[in-house]
């Protein structure tokens, strides 16, 4: 699972909706598999659980939760994209966090791209790995 | 005000001789809300507080639960209310299973199955003696009596108090299970945020009996930021950027903005600067002084 971060800007609901898709992008979370349940999760992170069902709203309307009544929640099964601008958006707020980090440590942009690109081959190996 | 407030304090203010203990107040929490009350000892906390549950009545203004004035209507509208006070109190020889009993006989919704099992999870004794439980299981009991009474409201004050970090998960745990079955509404007075950090929707900071601050806890924490530069604070006044506090932090500054915007900000053009995001402790720290934060 995640955890939340009290100092960071995003609002917990957003955190908790960047960590489900990521959780998936990664194979955690398999299309199809149960998610848990709003107050599973909500106990577990130690957060308001309208919070949580705020975040599972939105993963839902945006199809990346399918909710099957009395069952619970799933990972759906065709897991769907982000829109291009909400992708756009969402790397550039990334982007701007990072970004400052890299600059108050002193690292120059060269150094800041060749840790992100090994991030990025990293957590893409672990993908494949899992999948 | 909001036409959905189960909790309401319209203009109260009490007085206790010549001292005025709340200060015309006014706050409300929404059904279904969690609002933390953030004060110390004296800062009217606690006056408040008896407002709320109409164990004391205001020299001016009113106190509302489910919209009636509680002053008046104090016996039928507290069997909604389920409070854990600061200092359980119960006679020390009595038993756990007894003082549910008693509890069962006073309120129409008791569920005693609730009890048992939230008993059992905490790993209580139903047996022990009340006198011989910890501070942290006389809590845990508190809550499990007044959560077995199916309450509308839940009014927790000062919940973390004297306990440990285990004691202190298996309550929130609870809390929160809670408000996921049945939309409960919360107030949660603390000395202490980080523990409710996740779970308010609002806070309040009350100082010599006024609210100085009351806020959904989602605009605070976008609006506030601590930015560490090299230059002097000057630079700031070439912004719309409000500091709450200006320090000087090694040869440079730091400055808690409370009105923070990635576009006024990078408009000053302030060359090597550090923007963080703050918790809401620090926040809270940062308005109302070291003084209003973590205290014994």
């Amino acid at each position: 699972m995640f955890d939340i971060n009290p100092t960071n800007a995003a609002p917990i609901w957003r955190q908790i909706e960047e960590g489900m898709r990521r959780m998936i992008s990664l194979g955690t979370l398999a299309p199809g598999g149960a998610v848990p349940s709003v107050r599973e999760l909500a106990q577990q992170l130690r957060v308001n659980p309208n919070t949580v069902a705020r975040a599972y709203q939105r993963l839902t309307d945006a199809g990346v939760f399918a909710v099957r009544r009395g069952e619970g929640t799933f990972v759906a099964e065709v897991p769907s994209q982000l829109k291009k601008s909400e992708r756009n958006e969402a790397l550039r707020d990334a982007a701007g966090q990072y970004a400052g980090t890299a600059l108050s440590v002193g690292a120059t942009l060269a150094q800041a791209t060749s840790e992100l690109e090994n991030s990025f081959e990293r957590l893409t190996r672990e993908h494949r790995r899992k999948a | 005000m909001s036409m959905n407030a189960t909790i309401q304090a319209e203009d109260v203010t009490l007085r206790y001789g010549r001292k005025t203990a709340v200060d015309d107040i006014s706050l409300s929490v929404d059904s279904g809300a969690v609002y933390a009350l953030l004060g110390r000892n004296g800062s009217g906390k606690s006056s408040l507080v008896r407002c709320l549950l109409g164990q004391l009545k205001p020299d001016s203004g009113n106190a509302k639960l489910f919209g009636e004035d509680v002053w008046k209507h104090r016996t039928r509208l507290m069997e909604r209310v389920g409070v854990v006070p600061e200092d359980p109190d119960a006679p020390p020889e009595s038993r756990v299973k007894d003082l549910a009993w008693f509890s069962s006989k006073l309120y129409s919704r008791w569920q005693q199955s609730a009890f048992d099992r939230r008993i059992a999870r905490f790993g209580i004794p139903p047996a022990g003696r009340f006198g011989e439980l910890s501070k942290g299981q006389k809590k845990q009991v508190s809550l499990a009596l007044a959560l077995a009474t199916s309450p509308e409201v839940l009014i927790l004050d000062d919940p973390t108090l004297g306990l440990d970090v285990v004691a202190r998960k298996s309550l929130f745990e609870e809390v929160l299970g809670e408000m996921a079955d049945r939309g409960i509404t919360v107030l949660i007075t603390t000395h202490d945020l980080a523990p409710v950090e996740g779970i308010a929707d609002r806070a309040g900071i009350l100082k010599d009996g006024r609210l100085v601050l009351d806020e959904e806890v989602e605009t605070l924490k976008a609006r506030f930021r601590r930015i560490r530069f090299t230059s002097q604070p000057m630079v700031l006044a070439q912004s719309n950027l409000v500091a709450a506090s200006v320090r000087q932090w090694g040869t440079g500054t730091e400055a808690v903005v409370s009105n923070y915007d990635d576009v006024a900000f990078a408009r000053l053009q302030i060359p090597v600067a550090e923007v963080s995001p703050m918790s809401l402790e620090e926040i809270f720290i940062a308005v109302a002084g070291e003084e209003a934060g973590v205290e014994s």
